[in-house]
């Protein structure tokens, strides 16, 4: 099929994902572009944990997943392509900015030097300037936690 | 007699989310709970370095409150095996996910759904006994599972997520849920009949249309998203109220 949600949450496979947008898009696989995890065992151990049955988790570093993106856009799954920061999800979308035409901002957290925008979004001075340059390239940039929440966009989020 | 650092986690476990914030979530808790085991580990070492871990451990964090233990464990056995920071960092938030996810399906849709049915079921026999036990017992439980995480968590340190799947808490969390559903569907049909004995009311027929209706919408493609269990739960116990007050 596609892929149904390109996501950037700093808490990475967690319910929000799985459950929360796994369920109502028919997500069937979610793929975590992350550059420790894909050299990690031990994470990736507790990652396939945080999954219920039916959802598989593959793991990717960024190199690879940029030489991917086109086989997974064409594939028959429903993928949830998945970054921890919005620095990876960008270098996909610049590699391939046909295929990764909408993010969704799910969960930056605070961390010293980031600025509160929503509860569930915390941006420092770097990161912001990384949405407005991604929107103005023509990206869809919508923040929006759970499909049952409101999606801010950039225009009102900055 | 003074209590070991493991007690005064354990105390503070059952706090951990007396200090949730959006910033932090159980991060604070979380914490604070970690203290009493990181001040004992690092009685010998610098000022800076005890600060560190203790600020380490208080950072963004979240997870089922009831597990908050196993990361609580992991982290300070990871401190006392000299993990490098960043990596006890990576820890916590890799643990997060399934922590949730397991205590989820542990609590919220195993045990507390399960424990829930077999006191409506158990009404008609035990009266009101079974209503004041209930919370006895998922509290002992609770009490249990929390010393059980933390326990675990301190042995395995970062090898606690093979340790998990190893562990009874999955199979449990499957049969729990079966549990629950066998439960609940036992407590409906008795729970009606003991509703009922006396013929229906207005308030109970409301209820269980309104009942029926919501379950639709959360079931339907174009609504379900937007009708979710807590939602409907509220808006019905709004209804129930209003219907049974002007009734």
């Amino acid at each position: 099929m596609s892929l149904v949600l390109c996501r950037v949450d700093d808490r990475l496979v967690h319910g929000q994902v799985v459950i929360g947008w796994g369920r109502p898009l028919g997500a069937t696989e979610v793929i975590l572009v992350d550059d420790a995890v894909a050299e990690s065992a031990w994470e990736q151990d507790l990652y396939r944990m945080a999954t219920p049955a039916g959802l598989e988790v593959r793991f990717a570093t960024t190199a690879a997943a940029v030489a991917e993106l086109p086989a997974w856009q064409g594939g028959s799954d429903r993928t949830i392509l998945l970054t921890g920061d919005l620095a990876t999800m960008a270098a996909l979308r610049d590699a391939h900015p046909g295929i990764v035409t909408r993010i969704n901002l799910g969960g930056i957290h605070h961390r010293s030097g980031r600025d509160e925008l929503l509860r569930y979004l915390y941006l420092d001075e770097a990161e912001v300037a990384l949405v407005r340059r991604l929107a103005a390239d023509g990206a869809e940039i919508l923040a929006q936690d759970l499909p049952t929440t409101r999606a801010v966009g950039p225009d009102a989020l900055l | 007699m003074a209590m070991t650092p493991r007690w005064q986690t354990m105390i503070r476990l059952l706090g951990v989310q007396a200090a949730w914030t959006y910033e932090r979530m159980s991060g604070i808790g979380v914490g604070h709970a970690a203290a009493p085991l990181l001040r004992d580990l690092y009685r010998d070492a610098t000022p800076e370095a005890r600060r560190g871990a203790v600020a380490r451990s208080a950072e963004y964090f979240n997870c089922h409150p009831y597990l908050a233990g196993v990361a609580v464990g992991a982290v300070v056995r990871a401190e006392q095996d000299r993990v490098p920071g960043p990596t006890i960092t990576r820890l916590r938030t890799a643990l997060s996910g399934p922590l949730g996810s397991l205590g989820d399906q542990l609590v919220w849709t195993g045990e507390v759904p399960a424990l829930m049915g077999l006191t409506l079921a158990a009404l008609p026999l035990a009266g009101w006994w079974a209503v004041l036990i209930a919370p006895v017992v998922h509290n002992l439980l609770r009490l249990r599972l929390t010393l059980w995480g933390l326990d675990l968590g301190l042995r395995e340190g970062l090898a606690v997520g093979a340790a998990l799947q190893r562990s009874w808490l999955p199979p449990a969390a499957v049969q729990l849920q079966q549990l629950a559903a066998f439960a609940v569907g036992l407590a409906i049909p008795v729970v009606l009949m003991w509703v009922l004995r006396d013929g229906p009311t207005r308030g109970v027929t409301v209820t269980v249309a309104l009942s029926v209706i919501g379950a639709l919408l959360m079931m339907a493609p174009a609504t379900r998203t937007r009708v979710t269990g807590l939602r409907l739960g509220l808006g019905l116990l709004v209804l129930a109220l209003l219907v049974i007050g002007g009734s």
